[in-house]
């Protein structure tokens, strides 16, 4: 409980010292907006030349992109301490000071930066959830909605997870900006799109390497009412926490390199 | 048991060197950060511990901090292995990097105190006495309000000490604390220390290269060179050993004048002025000005001892570091 109100103190106050900017705060969210205007402009341009891709129809495309987009940017937004700024952290130092308070040092991080600039993303992507969900006439009901909502905590579980991958090679210092966002932003551009629309390696990389497939596009497709891989309703509910357990895997990863850690000179 | 029980302390670091030009891997060379460093420390003791840059005193104030694992020997504080222990160990200790913030920058420094609050579970009665009295005694009733960016360095600093004092620690790391302050700053700082020292009963451990930080709060001083303790006690015992040389200027009434003196006491004119340096064990102080005096008309006369930072390097020399 202290723990989260902790959190939330950080958050209020990670957002009053971004807000000290606020003409530079603006120009920035309205950046976002356009670079996630444009991720989705792709699709709406898709939809207009092709009007289906496999199965997923336009509106189930709109679904799925909107899907990936609340997701990833949520996670962008309240776990910038994960998601962003680590190897920084470990660079110049600030690490240590984490060291030195009684807290872990995952909660520290989540703790330490917050991107309230992602809302105009988040906003984007409720957008699509909007137009899908209208266009493929989806019929909500309270289980829909919560398996929604499942796949969505989950699937920012394993985005963090996956950027701890980072954090964990700038601990040992070495450089790897360049494959861990093949999985991190990379996974996000593809997962935009439904798993089953990719050849077999890529569909291997994220369904069992980074399991976005799991996490999102299983329960978004029953969500839709076309389960994928044929797999049975319940399984919907079950493959989500794949991103958890993907999570606890690097955590762990991330206790024995933090043992390793040697800290800067000072 | 003492308070810190330090024991054969070992750290390496392994360092990739650049490779070399035909090799196809970079070679790896391992640096003996601390060979063996044991000490004790009493609760309520104000430590200095100097050395020169790359002596391992960062790296001792890292382990007893619990930051770092060492490689071989035994540490507690307080009865507790930090490293093993580290959440519950620093909620017992405060520590400050003279050239690291550990407050946030862009909100006033309140905002920052309340959220320390938060992470070391402080009960508000307690956070409101501590904070009352730390601000006044650190004067940063006015700057509760501004944030961190917007104070000088010696403000900072003072704001840095409140933040880490603020859960009552037992033990205070202070890493060259002194860095870059101006002599008010310097002073008042000074004056907390021994305050915050005195008044509750804090164990202090300060790294520094500014002397003066020594002189005027340590009454033991530890050195540290090549990862080993060279020397462990009070620090005139310390300067004793190397106090060697002494500087007597003198200004005659009479231009010409010249004093009898030894051959091995060089003597130099700087305009009106005589310079003599001599070693007080070679030539007895009172012989000296005695025979200076039988020369002319002492106009005015100065003995100074050689300055402190002029000692400590005569000393990192000859311990050859």
């Amino acid at each position: 409980m202290n723990t989260i109100r902790l959190y939330l103190h950080s958050m209020r106050m990670l957002i009053r010292s971004q807000l000290q900017y606020p003409f530079s705060f603006f120009l920035q969210t309205l950046a976002q907006l356009v670079m996630e205007g444009g991720e989705m402009l792709a699709v709406v341009l898709l939809v207009d030349r092709f009007d289906h891709l496999n199965q997923w129809g336009a509106g189930d495309l709109y679904f799925f992109f909107g899907l990936m987009s609340v997701t990833f940017y949520l996670t962008e937004c309240f776990g910038r301490g994960i998601t962003g700024n680590f190897p920084y952290l470990v660079r110049t130092g600030q690490l240590d000071t984490f060291l030195l308070r009684p807290r872990g040092v995952l909660t520290q991080a989540m703790c330490s930066a917050a991107d309230p600039r992602r809302i105009t993303c988040i906003a984007v992507g409720i957008v699509a959830l909007v137009i899908g969900s209208r266009l493929s006439a989806i019929q909500w009901t309270f289980a829909k909605t919560l398996l929604m909502a499942e796949a969505i905590l989950c699937g920012c579980i394993l985005i963090l997870g996956l950027f701890m991958i980072e954090a964990i090679f700038s601990i040992y210092s070495v450089k790897s900006i360049e494959l861990v966002n093949a999985l991190t932003y990379g996974g996000r551009s593809a997962c935009e799109y439904p798993i089953d629309t990719f050849p077999r390696p890529l569909r291997v990389l994220f369904t069992v390497l980074a399991p976005f497939a799991l996490t999102l596009h299983v329960p978004g497709a029953v969500i839709l009412g076309k389960p994928l891989f044929g797999w049975p309703a319940w399984a919907a509910w079950v493959s989500p926490l794949s991103g958890i357990i993907f999570f606890f895997l690097i955590r762990l990863c991330f206790r024995k390199a933090m043992r390793h850690y040697r800290s800067t000179g000072s | 048991m003492s308070y810190i029980s330090v024991r054969n302390l070992e750290k390496r670091f392994v360092i990739r060197e650049k490779r070399q030009e035909g090799a196809l891997l970079r070679g790896k060379k391992t640096v003996r950060a601390l060979q063996g460093v044991s000490f004790d420390v009493e609760r309520g003791e104000l430590l200095g511990y100097i050395g020169p840059n790359g002596a391992g005193k960062s790296t001792t104030v890292k382990i007893l901090s619990g930051i770092l694992t060492p490689d071989g020997g035994d540490v507690t504080v307080g009865g507790r292995v930090p490293w093993k222990e580290r959440r519950e160990h620093v909620r017992h200790i405060g520590v400050v990097f003279g050239q690291r913030t550990q407050l946030w920058w862009d909100v006033p420094i309140r905002d920052s105190y309340d959220l320390l609050k938060d992470i070391y579970r402080i009960p508000a009665g307690d956070y409101r006495t501590r904070l009352a009295e730390l601000t006044e005694a650190l004067q940063l009733g006015d700057l509760l309000r501004t944030p961190l960016r917007q104070l000088s360095l010696g403000q900072r600093m003072r704001a840095e000490l409140c933040g880490s004092l603020l859960h009552r620690p037992e033990l205070l790391f202070l890493d060259e604390p002194t860095i870059g302050l101006d002599a008010v700053s310097k002073l008042a700082l000074r004056e907390f220390l021994q305050w915050e020292n005195r008044q509750q009963g804090t164990t202090i451990l300060l790294t520094t290269h500014d002397m003066e930080d020594i002189v005027a709060l340590c009454p033991r001083v530890m050195v540290l060179g090549h990862g080993r303790k060279l020397f462990d006690g009070a620090l005139p015992d310390l300067l004793g050993r190397y106090d060697t040389l002494r500087t007597v200027t003198v200004n005659y009434e009479e231009p010409e004048a010249v004093p009898e003196l030894p051959a091995s006491i060089p003597l130099a004119r700087d305009g009106k002025n005589l310079m003599i340096s001599y070693s007080p064990q070679e030539y007895a102080t009172a012989e000296l000005i005695a025979r200076l005096q039988a020369a002319g008309t002492v106009r005015e006369l100065t003995v100074q001892p050689q300055n402190i930072d002029r000692l400590v390097a005569a000393m990192y020399r000859e311990m050859d570091l």
